[in-house]
């Protein structure tokens, strides 16, 4: 009796072992099988993987085609990314690192499994710097004043102006901006942007906001 | 032998010296001002940047109105490129430049800012 106790649990300890292997094959396979579509299409070619960032000048950034993905997994939330890599929409409204020539939208289009393998990858790829739960996106008050009033961040960046898209070009949109991106991103990027993105055209806030007016717009971003 | 020693040792403070100086001061200001400035004032500096759509509600200084510029002081241009037109009167627009530039950086802009306007 008790040999056959201990028969059916080692059965069913095998059973488990074999399953937890499988899909702990599966999913490394999707992440793996990412990374392969990646350097096959020679996305490193325009995006940074391997991070921190380790610019110093406007010359440096200048030799970069794309932005960096070395913190994609911090940055993006993962439903978007895998349905913008089927169907790309730019982002910018100006070329890559350009104040002169219009993003021609040319970004390569994945298919549904290799958008889902790639997003499966670069979800894996995260900074340090982006603490997460952070910031829970909501209409913030404090953020829309310094967002509108304080700091006129549509001088660059495309928004909501009511019902209304308006704003620079020289910066990303921030049209839905919260369904791209995540707040923990926006805060950590607003409160170390060495950190994040070295060189870039935005001014530096960090030292200028205080530290929950940054958290503020970051909440009030991610709510877009 | 000892000249050889002494050569390479100069030769080293001098290349050490040069990264420091590289460093501390920073991108020229053409550099900077095609980088940052030119995205509202333009690369040639006429106000007609890519962020300089119809839609916004103040159109960004015309660097090279000679008359237009003359009126501000060194000062005045560069307390407004490092604590932004919130801080000095103008219009938000104009962002903060002061925790992105050095101070040698944004007086640097100054002097190239005087070249622009002819002022």
């Amino acid at each position: 009796m008790k040999w056959i106790k201990v028969y059916q649990k080692l059965i069913v300890v095998s059973f488990s072992m074999v399953f937890t292997g499988i899909l702990a094959g599966t999913v490394n396979a999707d992440v793996a099988g990412g990374q392969k579509i990646f350097e096959a299409k020679e996305c490193g070619a325009c995006h940074l993987t391997k991070g921190p960032n380790q610019d110093k000048t406007i010359e440096d950034k200048l030799k970069r085609k794309g932005p960096d993905l070395w913190f994609a997994g911090s940055k993006f939330k993962k439903e978007w990314l895998v349905k913008w890599l089927q169907d790309p929409k730019s982002i910018r409204q100006m070329a890559y690192n350009s104040i002169e020539k219009k993003n021609p939208g040319d970004h390569s289009k994945l298919s549904d499994k290799e958008a889902s393998d790639v997003t499966d990858y670069l979800m894996t790829l995260t900074s340090i710097d982006v603490v997460s739960g952070t910031i829970q996106a909501k209409k913030d008050l404090m953020g829309k004043m310094v967002f509108e009033k304080k700091q006129g961040c549509y001088g660059c960046h495309l928004s909501m102006r009511g019902a209304k898209v308006a704003g620079g070009l020289t910066g990303p949109s921030l049209v839905d901006a919260g369904k791209r991106l995540q707040g923990d991103w926006i805060y950590a990027y607003l409160k170390n942007p060495q950190a994040i993105i070295p060189v870039k055209r935005m001014p530096t806030y960090a030292g200028v906001l205080n530290d929950s007016e940054m958290k503020s717009v970051a909440a009030y971003v991610a709510s877009f | 032998m000892k000249k050889g020693i002494i050569l390479t040792v100069i030769f080293l403070i001098l290349t050490i010296w040069f990264i420091h100086q590289r460093e501390t001061f920073g991108a020229s200001p053409v550099e900077n001002y095609k980088w940052y400035c030119a995205q509202c004032h333009g690369l040639n500096g006429k106000g007609d940047g890519p962020n300089a759509t119809k839609e916004q509600p103040v159109t960004p200084r015309d660097h090279t109105d000679t008359k237009g510029m003359s009126k501000l002081t060194d000062a005045d241009i560069e307390n407004v490129i490092r604590d932004g037109g919130n801080a000095t009167g103008k219009s938000t627009m104009m962002p903060p430049w002061g925790k992105t530039m050095t101070d040698a950086e944004i007086k640097d802009l100054v002097k190239y800012l005087r070249q622009l306007c002819k002022c």
